[in-house]
């Protein structure tokens, strides 16, 4: 445990020097701005804010799309915020210092995984529980299902982490970390809709390996469809996509893994 | 090579890297062996790209050897047990630049297995010991090459290792540090420390190390205690008033292998007793003698030789 609480004081440390953080700061602070200071609308003699058309099922729906986006947006700043970190740490000169601790690499580098992980979570959630904390407050109705669709946050982002994780250990570059990860979030987005183009490819061998692929890549944009559905209180619609994600994911992890235990450093 | 005072083993490492995509393939180790007692300071030796970084890399789990083994205090040197009680000190470090010295060595002392309390103890009394205790809140990226040195060697004892490794300990210390540093290798050695030293200086290594390794294109060519790597024979400088040529000639008859020069003569001998018999010789002769001086090989004279293959390899 003494182990990686060190390695987790060390990647606090390492995250609250980089300047992203200032970052992810404005970014809080503009939206809470923005929601707190909001004029209401008084439409035909009724204040939109207080009146009745606002019922507990609309306010979720519209935190549901308005969370939808803006985990979207600070999962991409987060890819930006973590895709360095790995290779700063497997710089030469610091890797050694790490790996001739008593400290086998497989234990290494998964509790480094855990701790960027657990750092950025907490990152993400102070990044929303006060914007929804405000916009519950402006609108008067108080969706707490939104805390479902915080949780399901965390597992995309731990599919998103996996990746870049993954490319960071195999290239020890942070840019071609970032790469990585947009290639195969925009190939699996290009993916979901390969139907589209089926009518004309007909049944050859391309729409199996189109179906091949998609099945394999994580669906990141599919899931976040249930952010919506999460605060809505329709549970998760499409559990197809969190399972193989998560199956893409847990591989991924594992190739990581195998990457970094044979590798000269 | 079973000791079990031996604190580290190495038996036939080999390591070879290989370019990529089928690229040229460096031979950085070959069939290396070697043993290093416990309690000993022992110094490892050899020009650049010798193998010397490769072959501390390889024990301490870095880099993975193309063949043979190793062992640390008995562990199987690939096993992270062999590193419970080893302290390190890589060339070229870069300590992450976000700390403070203090913050550096908690992490990394907790990395090693001490707790918070424990570890935050033990910096505080090593940051003082490498006289660096007044910069422990400064940040990394402000400390000179010499403080980032000294805070490497708190680092590589924060875990009060029984084996130290250190890669250049000394580079860009100062000659007050480089004293400063030596005396704490003296030290550690009256604890019973096993000190292995990677160092390009051969004076620091003649200075401090019992026995020492020299590598040379990845193959070990020479290991043994220093005293028997500088200067195997007793070895003198006679000098005289005047070295006529009658004496001169007498001098070469009976010691085909003495150097003669100006007014002096330089020999070696296979026991110091038989210098004698050389000064009788010149005082049998009239010969004025002004000094007879020994005259000691030094590390770096010895390890140029070696190098060169000037002498024999063993």
């Amino acid at each position: 445990m003494t182990k990686f609480l060190a390695i987790l004081y060390d990647s606090f440390l390492e995250i609250r020097n980089g300047k992203i953080l200032y970052l992810y700061g404005c970014v809080v602070l503009f939206l809470l701005m923005l929601f707190t200071l909001i004029p209401n609308v008084n439409i035909m003699g009724e204040d939109v804010l207080n009146s009745d058309f606002l019922t507990p099922d609309l306010v979720a729906k519209v935190n549901g799309y308005f969370f939808d986006g803006y985990w979207g947006f600070v999962m991409f700043l987060m890819v930006f915020g973590t895709a360095w970190l790995l290779p700063s740490y497997l710089s030469r000169g610091r890797i050694e210092l790490a790996l001739s601790k008593p400290i086998d690499r497989f234990s290494l580098l998964s509790m480094k995984f855990l701790s960027v992980y657990l750092i950025m979570l907490s990152i993400l959630t102070v990044m929303s529980v006060p914007i929804w904390l405000i916009l519950s407050l402006r609108l008067g109705v108080f969706a707490w299902s939104f805390f479902y669709s915080l949780f399901f946050s965390y597992v995309i982002f731990l599919c998103v982490f996996a990746i870049v994780f993954f490319f960071g250990v195999l290239s020890r570059s942070g840019a071609l970390a970032v790469m990585g990860y947009f290639v195969i979030s925009v190939v699996g987005s290009i993916l979901t809709g390969r139907e589209a183009v089926y009518g004309f490819l007909g049944e050859t061998v391309w729409t199996t390996i189109l179906d091949t692929i998609y099945y394999i890549l994580p669906k990141l944009g599919e899931m976040s469809d249930n952010y919506t559905a999460l605060i809505a209180g329709d549970g998760l619609i499409n559990g197809f996509a969190i399972w193989t994600s998560l199956a893409f994911t847990a591989v991924i992890y594992l190739l990581t893994l195998l990457v970094f235990n044979r590798r000269d450093y | 090579m079973n000791n079990t005072a031996s604190a580290i083993q190495v038996t036939g490492l080999s390591k070879t890297f290989r370019g990529v995509f089928g690229g040229r393939e460096v031979r950085a180790l070959d069939d290396v062996s070697l043993e290093v007692n416990t309690g000993e300071i022992f110094g490892l030796l050899g020009p650049n790209g010798a193998g010397k970084t490769t072959l501390v890399k390889i024990l301490l789990g870095a880099l993975h050897p193309s063949a043979g083994s190793g062992r640390i205090s008995g562990h199987d040197m690939a096993k992270a047990p062999a590193r419970a009680k080893v302290g390190f000190l890589p060339e070229n470090h870069r300590f992450p630049q976000y700390h403070t010295g203090g913050q550096m060595l908690v992490c990394y002392g907790g990395m090693a297995g001490l707790s918070q309390i424990e570890a935050k103890r033990r910096s505080d009394h090593l940051l003082a010991l490498v006289g660096m205790a007044q910069w422990r809140h400064t940040k990394i990226k402000k400390y000179s090459k010499g403080m980032m040195q000294r805070l490497g060697l708190a680092q590589a004892l924060l875990n009060d290792p029984e084996i130290v490794f250190l890669d250049e300990p000394t580079d860009g210390v100062d000659p007050i540090g480089r004293h400063e540093i030596r005396a704490i290798l003296l030290n550690l050695k009256k604890q019973g420390k096993t000190i292995f030293l990677n160092s390009h200086l051969l004076a620091e290594v003649e200075s401090v190390c019992d026995r020492v390794a020299i590598l040379d294109r990845g193959r070990l060519i020479k290991t043994g205690p220093v005293s028997g790597l500088i200067g195997t024979k007793p070895a003198y400088r006679i000098e005289l008033t005047a070295l006529t040529d009658d004496i001169a000639d007498k001098v070469k008859a009976k010691y085909p292998h003495a150097q003669i020069e100006q007014n002096a003569i330089a020999i070696s001998f296979h026991e110091a007793r038989d210098v004698n018999g050389l000064i009788d010789l010149l005082r049998g002769r009239n010969a004025e003698l002004l000094s007879v001086t020994p005259i000691k090989v030094s590390l770096e004279e010895s390890f140029m030789q070696l190098i060169r293959g000037n002498v024999p390899h063993d």
